[in-house]
């Protein structure tokens, strides 16, 4: 049975697992939506009550019926390279294909529906306060009011986008940063605005999580470095980042975090006090691990290809909604 | 009339660094001129941060 790859083809991350796969002798096809109808094609007949699709991408032709997983990393958007490319061509490409691999047996690294959910930032602030994870105090707010309330509380905070998402028109970036105690928040009232109460940080923490495997990198925060620094992701390089062991008390709510989410994969942010308490920030479904595997040396895509290639457990036969297994 | 949170943004950096590799659709693979595989080189991963966890991503944002 084969692994289907959701992504585009300069997804050097995606390789890394795909050696893996590669090496142990498990097909992969590997198919960016954006190529159809271009250099990926489809095709699926439901007839006599039973299913029959099929992709082809590459000259590899995959039956939908013999994929085991479905690794949904960077796919491009459907339809989007095709000769006459539109939202309606779009629309339609996605649920051709998206509709008929839903109706497959084959496990999801992440089911799309799952996805998208997961993607709200504040369902995960949500989520994680109710698996026990150690959440900042946060308002998401239009209240200009509001905001400069949770600021008497809490003179030492951080500003960041609600959906994670970067304006792109002109393309900026809005990493999280740290407001001032005294800052004008009139402007509030123009955009739901995040507001979090900043932690003093003696280290960042990456932990992807890949089934139910816990693989955890630390990022030491330099002593001199600047306050102002608030994003890892902005700030200079400074120390590595280094395996680390996840607190006895973190790890419980994590695998809750991803039960409850449905989420096969996830990749954890959090911040490490001077207590050394992990706080919660979020958690990306699709975040990268390339880096951290580089750095620290963790076999995160040979665990992610090793859960991809695990066999499909065997369904038992339906009827119109009956089991029809003999008992 | 800017959202509050604009008043933090600062210009995306693009990455748009030629990398030194091209997707071979027989492999699957992205490969080096050499014809290896450029996700066994680490030094090159690292070198041009394409598996980075990069904010302002135009058509990601699960970083």
């Amino acid at each position: 049975m084969t692994v289907l790859i959701l992504t585009c083809e300069e997804d050097v991350t995606a390789d890394m697992v795909v050696v893996h796969l590669h090496a142990t002798g498990v097909p992969v096809v590997r198919v960016d939506p954006a190529d159809l109808t271009g250099g990926v094609s489809l095709s699926g007949e439901y007839v006599h009550g039973r299913f029959r699709g099929h992709l082809s991408a590459g000259g590899r032709l995959v039956s939908i019926g013999g994929l085991r997983s479905v690794w949904v990393r960077r796919p491009g958007v459907p339809a989007a390279r095709a000769a006459q490319p539109s939202a309606w061509l779009t629309e339609e490409a996605a649920q051709a294909l998206y509709g008929m691999l839903r109706g497959s047996d084959a496990r999801w690294m992440n089911h799309p529906d799952a996805a998208r959910r997961a993607r709200h930032k504040p369902w995960q602030l949500r989520l994680a306060q109710r698996c026990g994870l150690p959440v900042p105090a946060t308002l998401i707010t239009t209240f200009p009011r509001a905001a400069r309330e949770f600021a008497e509380r809490y003179p030492e905070l951080v500003v960041k986008p609600v959906s994670g998402a970067h304006p792109q028109d002109p393309p900026r970036a809005v990493p999280t940063s740290r407001v001032a105690p005294d800052t004008d928040f009139s402007a509030v009232a123009f955009g739901p605005t995040l507001l979090q109460r900043r932690i003093t940080k003696r280290a960042d923490i990456r932990l992807t999580v890949v089934g139910e495997r816990m693989l955890a990198a630390r990022k030491a925060t330099a002593e001199d470095a600047d306050p102002d620094d608030v994003d890892v992701r902005f700030a200079a390089s400074g120390s590595p980042w280094l395996p680390t062991d996840v607190p006895s008390r973190i790890a419980p709510g994590v695998l809750a975090y991803l039960r409850e989410a449905e989420l096969a994969y996830g990749a954890f942010d959090f911040v490490e006090d001077s207590d050394g308490t992990w706080w919660f920030l979020e958690c990306n479904q699709s975040g990268q691990f390339g880096f951290v595997e580089v750095e620290t040396g963790q076999p995160i895509a040979r665990t992610i290809a090793e859960w991809l290639a695990r066999p499909v457990p065997v369904q038992p036969s339906h009827v119109n909604g009956s089991d029809t297994r003999v008992r | 009339m800017q959202p509050f949170a604009l008043n933090y943004a600062r210009p995306a950096v693009e990455l748009e660094a030629a990398v030194p590799y091209v997707y071979d659709a027989g492999l699957q693979l992205n490969v080096l001129r050499d014809g290896r595989v450029a996700a066994c080189d680490s030094a090159l991963l690292r070198e041009f941060g394409t598996t980075t966890s990069t904010a302002g991503s135009k058509t990601h944002f699960d970083d």
